[in-house]
């Protein structure tokens, strides 16, 4: 753990199994395979940790999960690619000096070895480090992170994307390749490098984080998979020697923002939006890892956009409801995060600060200004917070036309759902209004 | 009651295209299985078989098993109670195995008082 003696959400068990066991050590052997073969021979070490993950199924379904199934798991893929290498020659020049090592590090293991561990461990940073680098694109690492250190299988990525399966095996085949052709190493970066290593580090998570959270498609449960992820590697480079209160304000961010997603969806399925959120079921634990991380990220004098969108879900989290939230500081910091890393979807969310300071009208205003940016033309939720604002100003037709403009453009199942409940419920109040005859 | 040997075949094909998660969901499957069957007090017995192919020996002639050219491989067995083969069958229908296209063979074991 990273002493901080916050653990993980208490693991759903079904006779000893570990919520996401298989897939967390597949990402962690994985990583250590990769670091004994070297990052060229990733395909390798995956074939060889499926074939660990087989036997394990094989064999435990039978006799039940062993005391130590980790352990279990890294010594058979040890095996496996000590076989690779001996009887299929793949990897002739190294091959001496790689069986050394793998061999002197098949002992038996001790059920809790804090030195392996922690060896364990700094290879999963470094291979973040190599997925994240520069120089593969956001998506190709997005895509290799999940599949490589995740455990995600190509269909769950395929759908956490709403991407076809090929697109994505494509996806990860390339960057494999550019991994190769660039020669990227497991090196973790230092000194002159470190800064721009690490941005990049942070952007790819807070894209992980994102595809997860706000993608307006795909699964529901992929994508709270994602958003876990994103934290769990987040929270891995911020316990590790290159943590920064950057880092750390991305944790905050992250944990904060997953803790409301058990209460942004109804036992039907259906969109509930913060406002009408039943705030019991925002996860306490989740809360309790944000906030721990958001103290650590104001220790320091730096102030990333991290830290400012950390402390506008801060606001939000510590609100009994949505009426008694102080919109004063979150308009404060929607203002300074306009200042730090402009755009127009941020222009968008501070619309919303400015309509409960300043009332709906002046919220209208500063929509009319977006009305032209090319990335929120096919956006949804331009045209449905306009339709929000209208309704407050009690503009039922106007806010109708804004709402179904919305329908039209792209957005997921319960959205639309939600949509169609609003421009419903206008149209009822619209009927009952005084003069209107019909029911 | 009598006992019925369960002889659950695999076809390692079914298994290549699962995930990480998708496998692990798998295990708790037949492990949830093994416990209802453990709870109910019909489960008398059960193991997995080494994945080498296994001999045969017909006369003095030892031969490696029968397996490597088959897709269908015998991966293991549960020994369970039952009233008969249809309650025994019963008691199969609901193994994931089944799920994940793998194959049971259902065959009652000579009880000494079985009549011919």
């Amino acid at each position: 753990m990273d002493g901080t003696g916050i653990q993980p959400a208490a693991a759903a068990e079904v006779g000893g199994s570990v919520e996401h066991l298989f897939r967390h050590e597949s990402g962690r052997i994985i990583s250590y395979l990769a670091r004994l073969l070297g990052p060229e021979h990733m395909d390798l070490a995956e074939e060889v940790v499926q074939e660990a993950l087989l036997k394990a199924l094989q064999s435990w379904s039978y006799s039940g999960i062993p005391s130590n199934p980790a352990a279990w798991l890294l010594q058979v893929a040890r095996n496996s690619a000590l076989d690779a290498i001996r009887h299929r020659k793949v990897l002739v020049d190294k091959e001496p000096a790689l069986i050394a090592d793998i061999t002197a590090a098949s002992r038996p293991l001790p059920a809790h070895d804090n030195a392996l561990e922690a060896s364990l461990r700094d290879d999963e940073l470094r291979m973040i480090f190599m997925c994240c680098h520069p120089a593969l694109s956001p998506d190709a690492s997005v895509a290799l992170s999940l599949k490589a250190i995740g455990g995600f299988g190509v269909r769950e990525i395929a759908s956490a994307f709403l991407a076809d399966e090929a697109t994505i095996a494509q996806r990860l085949v390339r960057a494999k390749r550019q991994i190769r052709e660039k020669a990227l190493s497991l090196e973790l970066p230092s000194g002159f490098d470190l800064k721009r290593r690490l941005d990049s580090v942070l952007d790819v998570l807070y894209l992980m984080f994102n595809e997860g959270y706000d993608a307006h498609q795909g699964e529901e449960l992929i994508r709270q998979d994602l958003c876990f992820e994103a934290l769990r590697l987040a929270r891995l480079v911020a316990e590790s020697s290159l943590g920064s209160p950057r880092v750390h304000a991305l944790v905050a961010l992250i944990a904060l923002q997953t803790a409301r997603l058990p209460a942004r969806t109804d036992s039907v399925g259906n969109l509930v939006l913060l406002g009408q959120q039943d705030r019991s079921r925002w996860d306490q634990h989740l809360i309790a890892i944000g906030f721990h991380y958001f103290e650590r990220a104001i220790a320091g004098t730096e102030v990333s956009p991290f830290h400012v969108e950390a402390a506008i879900a801060a606001t939000h989290t510590r609100a009994p409801s949505l009426a008694e939230t102080d919109w004063k500081p979150v308009l404060a910091l929607y203002d300074q995060l306009m200042q730090l890393k402009p755009s127009p979807v941020v222009a968008l969310n501070r619309s919303v600060a400015v309509a409960r300071v300043h009332g709906p009208q002046a919220a209208l205003a500063e929509l009319d200004q977006l009305e032209n940016e090319p990335a929120l033309r096919n956006y949804y939720l331009l045209p449905a917070v306009r339709g929000q604002f209208l309704a407050e100003l009690h503009r039922s037709e106007a806010a109708i036309v804004a709402y179904r403009r919305a329908l039209e453009l792209s957005c997921n199942a319960p959205e639309r759902r939600f949509l169609q409940r609003r421009i419903d419920q206008l149209t009822q109040t619209d009927r009952n209004a005084p003069g209107a005859l019909r029911r | 009651m009598a006992n019925y040997f369960l002889f659950l075949y695999d076809n390692p094909a079914n298994w290549v295209t699962l995930s990480p998660e998708e496998m692990q969901k798998a295990l708790e499957k037949y492990i949830a299985w093994g416990e209802k069957a453990t709870n109910g007090g019909y489960l008398r017995g059960t193991h997995r078989l080494a994945e080498d192919v296994g001999k045969v020996v017909r006369g003095t002639k030892v031969t490696d098993g029968p397996y490597s050219e088959t897709k269908e491989i015998l991966g293991g067995y549960y020994l369970i109670a039952a009233d008969n083969y249809d309650h025994a069958v019963q008691r199969t229908l609901d193994h994931p195995h089944l799920e994940y296209g793998g194959t049971i063979e259902v065959r009652r074991v000579h009880a000494m008082h079985d009549q011919e």
